[in-house]
């Protein structure tokens, strides 16, 4: 097991720098402590393991490049969110794993900070950011997947605690993570929309049963989670019950809209390793000076440009004190859409290799097929394509369901 | 309206004045239409003051032919506006006379002349094409060789304004040819001209996209409200609900992507991106919203197919084809082979 030893972190935050400043710093730090191991787009790349994966980002918190925006009372740096969208931007240009606590940062992070109570935040949200806490989602169940209104896992409330029952499924890291953000049923099934309440479930409690499933990248990326008379103190319930469901959607919106702000960029990096590596290959040196694919790599380039404009639109939208809503919806379409129309590309050209064990190619298609196949999840989860088509056709273009 | 400044100017302030206008020209003809617009303040937007222009940024004649798109304006508003501010400062006059609408200007997209200097004359020779309402104009711009241009008189001797196929029939497009045409020599722009025209009209040529788009989907939108099959609106079938939702994400595309295109640090990529996906996009909503008007959509009489071939006009004036290969062929260049860069980023 390697430690990562970093740079004296206090480079990246010393100061209030801002701006161009700010964004130097950053890169700086990142490119002299990212472990060549951790580049997917390395011949030295080896998948790191969880407690590499949780050093290095605990390692990048201290450097200021997790918890930008957060308050500092909890932990955070108290940036504005235009830094957070410049550490992005950096943070996507290196081809590095994606965080073991994304869930934690991005999902539950945020929704604690809108309906957490003061001891919640002081509890919770340091230990995300520095990762003694991971966080799994769990939302989905096997009978509630788009029709997230009919969730069956059921909480009632006794004295001081509730007791949780019910079975979760496709929850991302669950296996490796400390606390679950469940999103239970308080009132009748009928009532759908209404009582729902939110938890943070600690996974070793009595009667949490985690088993993980294989996906189709081979891997264990998700578990079905089944809670068996779980208790749960009320001091453990996020927001008001019957709160739940307007809770959950903000989750949603944050997650369609601002999650993984870095995807523009990773994505512009995973198209100059593409051409990279098909440079360096006579027969695909070849064939990407030829109009069709010169014409297909112009259409990423387009792709891109528009996420870029979706993701900054949002920022600005943000900044200016708008709640996103619906228009998260818009992003995540379009990222997802683009980013399986690119994965195919890259298959279809690194196909055609000509020296197919030239390291250059080996490197480029274990990272491609990878991200090929785990693209397929992108028009899936947060939302299927067909449901966020839905919202927008309902609630941006108010189209009329009725007769 | 000329006297306004850019200090608090929002471009969106720009909209109501040029919807307004453009809506009084529908039954003017060009030269009545130009003194119209001059009259709003619309053909100098991004003009000096010296010439009587505005001088504001690109970001303020975006709304202005957005609105000249939504409303299908048969006159060659984006080339107006864009040469007022290209003639400047080598040939005021004219371009005063732009902004007054007293000089009726367009540009020649495609195409290139050969040039050669006569003493105080420049001798020019060849065809170009794909210039906006060249038969009703008093000059046409026409590139010379790769980057410069210069201002021709469509009465000069040996200018021949021919009719080309073309779909946009409010703005028909001409080819001109040009048999030794003579003109003064301060009539020729520097190098950089077109380089500078082109990157601004891809901006433009997105905004003009953007107002039929726009018209196009609230068409459809308005259609599958009040259409009824089965009993029920059509905005009760999913497909058409899906179909409708995608041309809004295309629709909100070319818009975020205008904006970022005249952000400050927007280069050429920005640049072309924008016009590429504005063509990619504004083909997909006017061909998405003729489809959803049935049988409908396919009449004369239903404005869609106006804006189809506009929105096909302007793909085919700003070589979306081509340029899509060169910015990935740009794209390419700029990258080395793996075997120099073990790590890239
Ligand atoms: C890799 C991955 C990770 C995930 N991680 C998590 C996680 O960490 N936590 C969590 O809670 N969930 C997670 N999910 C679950 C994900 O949110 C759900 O899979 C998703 O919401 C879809 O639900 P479903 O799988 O039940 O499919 P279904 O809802 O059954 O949908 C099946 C198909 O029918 C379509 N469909 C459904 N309803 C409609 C409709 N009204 N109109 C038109 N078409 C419709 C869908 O679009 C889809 O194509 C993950 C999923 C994947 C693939």
């Amino acid at each position: 097991m390697t430690v990562i030893e970093t740079e004296s972190p206090e480079a990246a935050t010393a100061g209030e720098l801002s701006g161009e400043p700010y964004r130097v710093a950053m890169r700086r730090w990142l490119r002299a402590n990212l472990p060549a191991s951790f580049r997917s787009d390395s011949p030295a790349f080896s998948s790191p393991g969880l407690t590499q994966s949780k050093e290095w980002e605990a390692a990048m918190y201290r450097a200021g490049l997790a918890g930008i925006t957060w308050p500092k009372a909890y932990g955070g740096h108290g940036r504005t969110l235009r830094e957070h969208l410049i550490a992005n931007q950096e943070i996507g240009a290196l081809a590095m794993p994606e965080s073991v606590n994304s869930i934690g940062k991005e999902l539950a992070g945020p929704i604690i900070l809108a309906v957490g109570t003061e001891e919640q935040k002081h509890r919770f949200l340091p230990a995300i950011l520095e990762m003694r806490d991971i966080w799994c989602q769990g939302f989905s169940e096997p009978e509630a997947g788009s029709d997230l209104a009919g969730l069956r896992t059921r909480a009632a409330r006794d004295g001081d605690i509730w007791r949780i029952n019910g079975q979760k499924i496709w929850t991302s890291g669950a296996y490796r993570a400390q606390r679950c953000l469940v999103l239970a049923r308080t009132g009748p099934l009928e009532d759908r929309h209404r009582g729902l309440a939110m938890f943070a479930v600690r996974l070793d409690a009595k009667g949490v049963r985690v088993r993980p499933i294989k996906s189709i990248d081979g891997r264990e990326s998700f578990c079905e989670v089944f809670f068996d008379d779980v208790e749960v103190l009320q001091s453990d319930a996020l927001g008001a019950p019957d709160e739940g469901w307007n809770a959950a959607i903000r989750v949603l919106e944050i997650e369609r809209a601002t999650n993984r702000m870095y995807r523009a960029w990773r994505f512009e990096n995973e198209l100059r390793h593409l051409i990279s590596a098909c440079k360096s290959d006579p027969a695909l040196a070849q064939l990407v000076a030829n109009r069709h694919y010169e014409a297909r790599i112009g259409e990423v380039v387009v792709d891109i440009e528009v996420l870029k404009a979706h993701v900054e639109t949002a920022v600005d939208a943000l900044v200016n004190g708008d709640r996103i809503g619906a228009r998260g919806s818009l992003a995540k379409l379009h990222w997802s859409e683009a980013h399986q129309r690119f994965a195919a590309l890259t298959l279809e050209l690194l196909a055609q290799a000509s020296l197919p064990q030239l390291p250059a190619v080996q490197v480029a298609r274990r990272r491609f097929e990878a991200i090929y196949l785990q693209a397929r999840a992108e028009t899936i989860y947060a939302g299927t394509t067909e449901i966020q088509l839905g919202i927008i056709a309902d609630r941006i273009l108010q189209l009329s369901k009725g007769k | 309206m000329t006297t306004l400044t850019g200090e608090g100017l929002q471009p969106s302030e720009f909209a109501v004045t040029a919807a307004r206008a453009v809506a009084d020209c529908a039954a003017l003809g060009p030269r009545e239409q130009a003194k119209h617009l001059a009259n709003d303040g619309l053909l100098g937007v991004i003009a000096s003051q010296d010439v009587g222009g505005l001088d504001l940024p690109l970001a303020f004649a975006v709304p202005v032919v957005a609105a000249a798109g939504s409303g299908l304006l048969g006159f060659p508003l984006m080339e107006s506006l864009l040469l007022s501010r290209a003639l400047q400062d080598t040939l005021p006059r004219a371009a005063e006379a732009v902004v007054s609408g007293e000089m009726l200007a367009t540009v020649a997209w495609q195409g290139s002349v050969s040039a050669e200097r006569e003493g105080e004359s420049v001798v020019l020779n060849g065809w170009v094409a794909r210039a906006a309402c060249a038969r009703d104009a008093d000059c046409v711009l026409v590139r010379i060789g790769s980057g410069a241009a210069a201002l021709v008189p469509t009465d000069s001797e040996g200018v021949v304004v021919e009719d080309a196929a073309g779909l946009d029939l409010t703005v028909p497009e001409h080819t001109v040819r040009l048999q030794g045409v003579t003109i003064p020599a301060v009539s020729v722009l520097p190098d950089s001209t077109w380089t500078l025209l082109g990157s601004d009209a891809n901006v433009l040529r997105a905004a003009a996209i953007l107002g039929s788009a726009e018209t196009c989907l609230a068409m459809a939108q308005e259609h599958a409200s009040t259409r009824r099959q089965f009993g029920r609106a059509l905005s009760y079938n999913q497909a058409l609900r899906h179909s409708l939702a995608r041309q809004k994400l295309a629709l909100e595309g070319i818009r975020h992507a205008i904006t970022r295109s005249v952000g400050e640090t927007a280069g050429s990529i920005e640049r072309d991106a924008v016009f590429l996906a504005a063509a990619a996009y504004g083909c997909a909503i006017s061909e998405g919203a003729l489809q959803v008007h049935g049988g409908m959509g396919f009449t004369w009489d239903v404005p869609v197919h106006r804006h189809l071939r506009r929105v096909r006009a302007l793909q085919a004036q700003g070589d979306a084809s081509g340029s899509l290969a060169a910015l990935g062929r740009r794209t390419i260049a700029a990258i080395a082979p793996a075997s120099d860069v073990a790590v890239s980023g």
